[in-house]
């Protein structure tokens, strides 16, 4: 080969010879990724360098995780991996389109077929399964309102593919509930729900804060833990000594002037700290003379302000993350000060009950009952960190896929519904189609069923059986989805088994365009690498 | 790697191993929890045998307890870590029932392979186990003993320890248990669901014999005092400074200009004056003893002892924290003489010689402050291993108090409950219609490892004491358990062989939890194992208040 004159560390593959590389490829990642599919499939564990465990249905967790070296099946993943980025779901359902229409053009190709030529035909039947999806957007509106109801079987259907059943349900309800309170106006900022975990219980424990959970506590042991009807100042102001940004020295020629020089030193932070609080004393008189004061900073608190704020009976928190003084302000209400000058009682936010609590050498503290909040917290807890990694990876799905619902406003039925549905359509449109398009047209409507039969066969059921079960229930009108219970058949809409639009859109387009880039590929160079010789 | 070469093994990055499969994957998980489970197994029980564990910084374990065991071994295979994360949720959890986890866990385990063997598939399998833990947690319920009455009472809370501490300490559990159960109490607070189990000390002291073993009401730390004071009597006032009792000094540089002699004369004698001052009026405000968590400069320590103060150094502060709550004081930020509140008050301090080794005690009786005291147990014993398989045993009657503070209910020991328990899971399978009912059969079987263990260790016949323990128990004896000196049984309850019901509640879902997701794995996919030295554990010698102040 003239690429082995050039370098002749350098590897390559050409022809047919390339494409049975795409296609052994992804046909492995497809094996491996298949089992996934649906409530009823398998976990995957998976073992990091250190001894590290990782359990996961998650297509995309997986491919991220598995550090994939092969580049037909990087290339892959990588597509399956960006739609996750897109939509938060579908990745799994990507590996196995993709390996399912390489695997039909295998069929075609071996009769001599032209690449090209399929891929035209699959172009064709994308845009095809474009307008379909449109029609059946419009019908699926008509029919279904998105209400709390059906955003909980939104989210239900999302996590029963992550979690175990019951947590699903449990897990759906909070994932909807925290969207609800974020929920402004067409827009909806997932950042605003705080994801904190908590090793400890199970991870049926799992529950919706209203308010917010920080992952410390304060410092200070005579400080109150548990304090109920609070103020809330939210400040960004050093109460510890800092060092002047110039070198500077004192010289002292007596131990008074250095008592003195000491006290002055304490003086300008205890400055500040007097008046967090006589701010207190002002804001907690009068009618609000029961009402506790906490005080959360991101930046440090040092040992004798934490006294002296102890000592007025303010629970202090010190270097609250950043991300969290975004969201108490707009959990608690109040306005984050960077100065203590000019403090006034708007400032402050207001929360029923703050509260610590210990485990082991965690603190945790928990910022519940406030008003109009637009911003929560989902708290996790498990018995331990693979649990928790699970559940979290899960919540986040889960939350997409009720923001798709609610920016899409309409939603697909799944249980397989959809790709039975498709592929009818786009058997009866290849009839439409002249010339040898009409293959690959066929080749992409064969590839959807791929879907449907994983469901099945993950749930111990004979995939023709249930495919042919299936398309006769569909051909008689009806919306026909798989159940993974029984092997019936039956209508998603009724059971609120629901995808969302989004990402059928996403998975149809990314899949046939990685499919079909894979197809094209006549050879694969690979560039050996040259020991590079040390200069002497 | 070669590109044209297709399979799973060459998409991922060398040297990634990849097990798929019932018979790979499912079976070998199996296999290894299954050996964990009796690795452990044989520790359990009043006659468990002790195991010698050498960790990987060599130093050497004689335990009984599986905890312990379990986290130096530092388990590599990944089912098998999942069980061991189950008993470390357990050890958090409830502090006691590890070994239950672990060997419930595996023989779960071992009875899914029977099943799979039978032609269940896995999730059958997982289906019963999930409503075998369900119907379990409901028949715990009703198992309930008479629960503990008053959580003040000595004897009663020693006799539910009992059955915790003799698992470790066969033999002994009447000399410990009254020792921890009076430690326990006097550190409860009013409101018992606020008791801490840091509030129990354990001062190990090599020498002397396990008998030797008693409470201090009070604080106690192994040191000496820095002065030539080592008695003050009669209700001490103690000041606690959380910062060097020295001259004080700026944060920024400062340096003392002196230009004669003169000037470094009438420097000296400020600095001195400054300080006696501040000794002096410490004194003045009545206090008897000093402590600081950072030290004593020699001049201070000059006019501390002048004032017939005594003074002590208390490091770590951890245990200051400790001391302050034993004497209710509040560590002061800057020297200077405490107000009434900030003073700690107790009866006496004084220096202990135990063995060769002096110890400060600060003793406090319960009955003078309204407060919740804190107990020091000091133990005796002739080796370090003995002492610190003496600890674990005191760990372990400690977190059975906790235990009984959130819930005061307990169920039989002995075995008795988890013949019982099978027992009524047992018929429930049998009116449980379809493939799940093998599961839940198989998963009632395996509350049997307990009384099997117990009766092995002590040298019976296990089937032949659990077909005597199904007979009591049908004829309507359910707490009839095994006992180890009497081969025909004995009822647990009368012999105050008891357990609190959350440890075994909690063990049961952990092990379920564990033993479920292990089964639901299909395929493990291991990265290569990263070199460089083995990672040593992340929290040892790392206590959270280490990285304190000025993170």
């Amino acid at each position: 080969m003239s690429i082995q004159l050039i370098n002749n560390n350098s590897e390559v593959a050409s022809k047919s010879q390339a494409l049975a590389i795409n296609i052994s490829a992804s046909q492995s990642l497809l094996g491996i990724l298949k089992s996934n599919l649906g409530p009823r499939g398998t976990l995957k564990m998976l073992v990091g360098g250190a001894g590290d465990i990782r359990l996961t249905k998650d297509g995309n967790v997986l491919l991220h995780d598995m550090q994939i070296q092969h580049p037909t099946a990087a290339l892959i993943a990588r597509t399956a991996t960006a739609q996750d980025d897109m939509t938060g779901d579908g990745t799994t359902t990507i590996v196995l389109l993709i390996g399912e229409m390489l695997t039909q053009a295998q069929r075609f190709l071996g009769e001599g077929l032209h690449p090209s030529v399929l891929i035209e035909g699959l172009y064709l039947a994308k845009a095809e399964a474009r307008n379909f999806l449109v029609t059946y957007k419009e019908q699926m509106k008509k029919n279904v309102k998105i209400d709390r109801e059906v955003l909980n079987n939104v989210a239900k259907t999302a996590l029963r593919t992550k979690l175990r059943g019951e947590l699903a349900d449990q897990i759906a309800d909070i994932v909807v509930d925290s969207i609800n309170v974020i929920k402004k106006e067409n827009e909806i900022d997932l950042f605003m729900v705080e994801i904190m975990h908590m090793e400890h219980k199970t991870d049926s424990e799992t529950r919706f804060v209203n308010g917010l959970v920080l992952d410390h506590g304060s410092r200070h042991p005579d400080m109150k833990t548990n304090v109920k009807d609070c103020f809330i100042l939210t400040c960004n102001v050093s109460l510890e000594y800092e060092k002047s940004e110039v070198a500077s020295t004192f010289s002292v020629d007596s131990a008074e002037k250095r008592q003195k020089l000491v006290r002055q030193e304490r003086k300008v932070t205890d400055d500040r700290v007097q008046k967090i609080i006589d701010f207190k004393k002002q804001v907690c008189s009068g009618d609000d003379k029961d009402k506790n004061f906490v005080v959360i900073n991101q930046k440090g608190i040092d040992p004798i302000s934490l006294d002296l704020l102890a000592k007025a009976g303010i629970l202090a928190l010190r270097r609250a993350k950043r991300r969290n003084m975004e969201r108490l302000t707009l959990a608690c209400g109040g306005v984050a000060v960077n100065a203590l000058e000019d403090l006034t009682k708007d400032v402050l936010g207001y929360a029923e009950h703050v509260y610590e609590v210990t485990l082991g050498e965690e603190k945790y503290t928990f910022v519940e009952g406030v008003k109009n909040p637009l911003s929560c917290t989902i708290l996790i807890k498990g018995p331990n960190k693979h649990t928790i990694a699970q559940v979290k990876d899960a919540v986040r799905d889960g939350l997409r896929a009720v923001k798709n619902t609610i920016e899409d406003d309409v939603v697909v039925p799944g249980a397989g519904a959809f790709e039975i549905a498709l592929h009818d359509h786009l058997i009866k449109y290849a009839n439409t189609v002249e010339g040898r398009a009409k293959l690959g047209v066929r080749c992409f409507a064969e590839a959807l069923l791929v879907i449907p039969k994983t469901l099945a066969q993950n749930s111990g059921f004979d995939a023709q059986d249930s495919i042919i079960a299936l398309q006769e229930v569909h051909q008689a009108g009806q919306i026909a989805g798989l159940d993974i219970y029984t092997g019936d058949v039956i209508d998603p809409v009724q059971e609120g088994i629901f995808d969302n639009y989004k990402v059928k859109e996403q998975t149809l387009e990314a899949a046939t365009f990685t499919a079909t880039q894979l197809l094209y590929v006549d050879e694969i160079l690979r560039a050996g690498k040259v020991q590079k010789q040390l200069p002497q | 790697m070669n590109f044209s070469r297709a399979g799973l093994s060459e998409l991922l990055k060398d040297g990634t191993k990849h097990i798929s499969g019932v018979d790979q994957a499912v079976l070998r998980n199996i296999e290894a929890t299954v050996q964990l489970s009796t690795l452990t197994r044989t520790s359990m029980g009043p006659n468990g045998m002790n195991k010698i564990v050498i960790n990987h910084l060599e130093k050497l374990f004689v335990t009984h307890d599986a905890a312990t065991i379990l986290k130096e071994l530092e388990v590599i295979h990944p089912a098998a870590k999942i069980a061991v994360l189950a008993a470390q949720a357990q050890e958090v959890e409830c502090g006691d029932g590890t070994n239950f986890v672990v060997c419930l866990c595996g023989e779960l385990m071992q009875r899914a392979e029977d099943l799979l063997r039978m032609g269940l598939h896995t999730s059958d399998i997982i289906e019963g186990y999930k409503k075998g833990v369900e119907k379990a947690s409901e028949i715990m319920e009703s198992l309930v003993i008479k629960p503990v009455s008053n959580l003040r009472d000595e004897k009663e809370v020693s006799g539910a320890m009992k059955s915790a501490l003799s698992a470790k300490l066969y033999g002994y559990e009447d000399i410990i248990s009254p020792v921890v159960a009076r430690a326990c109490i006097n550190a409860c607070p009013k409101n018992f669901k606020n008791f801490n189990v840091d509030n129990i000390r354990v001062l190990k002291i090599n020498g002397g014999a396990i008998h030797d073993i008693h409470l201090i009401e009070g604080f106690a730390i192994e040191r000496d005092t820095h002065g030539t004071v080592k008695h003050v009597k009669d209700g001490v006032k103690v000041a606690v400074f959380g910062c060097n009792l020295d001259t004080a000094s700026t944060e920024t540089k400062h340096s003392v200009v002196i230009k004669s002699a003169s000037d470094l004369l009438s420097y000296s004698n400020s600095e001195e004056e400054s300080i006696e001052r501040e000794i002096k009026s410490i004194a003045d405000s009545g206090v008897k003893v000093v402590v600081s968590s950072g030290g004593f400069g020699e001049m201070a320590l000059h006019f501390i002892e002048r004032c017939g103060m005594m003074a002590i150094k208390v490091a770590s502060k951890f245990q200051l924290r400790r001391l302050c709550q034993a004497i209710g004081a509040t560590a002061l930020v800057r020297v200077g003489p405490p107000t009434a509140d900030e003073m700690g008050n107790c009866d006496s301090v004084h220096v202990e010689e135990i063995g060769d080794t002096k110890v400060i005690v600060f003793r406090q009786d319960p009955k003078n402050v309204d407060r919740a005291g804190l107990s020091t147990i000091v133990a005796r014993g002739a080796t370090q291993n003995v002492l610190d398989e003496i600890e674990r045993a005191i760990d372990d009657g400690v977190n059975v108090y906790k235990q009984l503070t959130k819930d005061q209910r307990l169920v039989a020991g002995a075995g008795a409950f988890e013949i019982e328990l099978a027992r009524q899971l047992t018929s429930f399978a049998e009116e449980t219609p379809g493939i799940e009912q093998y599961a839940i059969k198989k998963y009632a079987e395996s509350f049997h490892v307990v009384p099997r263990t117990i009766a092995e260790s002590a040298g019976y016949s296990a089937t032949d004491i659990i077909s005597k323990l199904n007979a009591a128990h049908e004829g309507g004896k359910v707490n009839f358990g095994v006992s180890v000196e009497d081969k025909d049984g004995m009822d647990a309850v009368e012999e105050s062989i008891v357990d609190p019901f959350t440890t075994k509640y909690w063990a049961a879902k952990f092990a379920t939890d564990a033993a479920v997701t292990i089964l639901s794995v299909d395929q493990i996919i291991m990265a290569r194992p990263a070199g460089g030295p083995k990672p040593r554990n992340p929290n040892a010698g790392n206590n959270w208040d280490d990285t304190d102040e000025h993170v």
